[in-house]
């Protein structure tokens, strides 16, 4: 298994994707598929759990950043929880630590709704 | 002594996570700090994935041809294509401030390693040369400063 994905959408408007593998130029389109999904059906809150995401790319960092543009577009909350060590790295060179609402855990990321 | 490692891979961005265990493996057999591992497996990542969309414009089944090189205190990885040769020059990262998706993967490259070549002076393709001073970046060396 190089990733999973798991989404669910509760009846309030938040949904949640889990990811779990590695996010590069070979399985992004799944995360960016997901994602659109998602927004499509009018969810008020996104919350991208990665807890279980053991490498990140370029490519997986740039689908990230179009979902943070269609939640500006679509007035949706986009919110990044419980990034692992390597993936904290890598949004680290990036300088995004600041671009993108990072939570602890998803329980914290729907705190203040 | 420096010991080389070559390895080719298709075009294809299902053998990307291939390429990255085996980075990972020679780095880790060589006692490179596993701070520093991940991001070097980055770079390499990130030249094969864009000599697959720019270079070989998505097509799966052209080579990418890649030299390991480590010393005791040197990683140098040489990546050779095949496909459409651009002008070094026109290879930017894109400006840190600016939030969009889309070259990232040359600033990564460029911000982690120490020396980056892009050669095409050749009938065809472009020859990648990356280089970066371990010293310092051995887990025994951090062992004993730490």
């Amino acid at each position: 298994m190089i990733m999973d994905i798991q989404s669910n959408q509760s009846d309030n408007g938040v949904a949640t994707l889990m990811i779990e593998g590695e996010i590069d130029m070979n399985t992004c389109a799944q995360v960016q598929t997901h994602l659109m999904d998602l927004f499509n059906n009018n969810s008020k809150v996104i919350i991208v759990d990665l807890s279980k995401v053991s490498y990140i790319d370029s490519f997986g960092i740039a689908t990230l950043v179009e979902g943070l543009q269609w939640s500006h577009n679509n007035n949706t909350k986009f919110r990044l929880t419980s990034l692992t060590p390597a993936v904290k790295d890598v949004f680290n060179i990036a300088n995004l630590q600041t671009v993108f609402e990072i939570f602890d855990s998803p329980e914290d990321a729907l705190k203040g709704l | 002594m420096t010991e080389s490692v070559k390895l080719t891979i298709p075009s294809d961005p299902k053998y990307l996570s291939l390429a990255r265990k085996i980075v990972y493996h020679l780095l880790i057999n060589h006692d490179v700090s596993k701070e520093i591992i991940p991001r070097l497996v980055l770079c390499v990542d990130e030249a094969c994935s864009n000599i697959i969309k720019y270079g070989y414009n998505g097509c799966r089944d052209q080579p990418i041809e890649m030299t390991f090189s480590l010393a005791e205190d040197f990683f140098e990885v040489k990546i050779r294509d095949y496909g459409k040769q651009c002008d070094s020059r026109d290879i930017k990262p894109r400006p840190i401030h600016e939030v969009k998706p889309g070259g990232l993967g040359t600033y990564f490259i460029n911000e982690i390693m120490d020396e980056v070549n892009y050669c095409t002076n050749r009938e065809k393709g472009t020859l990648l040369t990356m280089c970066k001073n371990l010293k310092g970046e051995l887990a025994s060396a951090r062992r004993e400063i730490g």
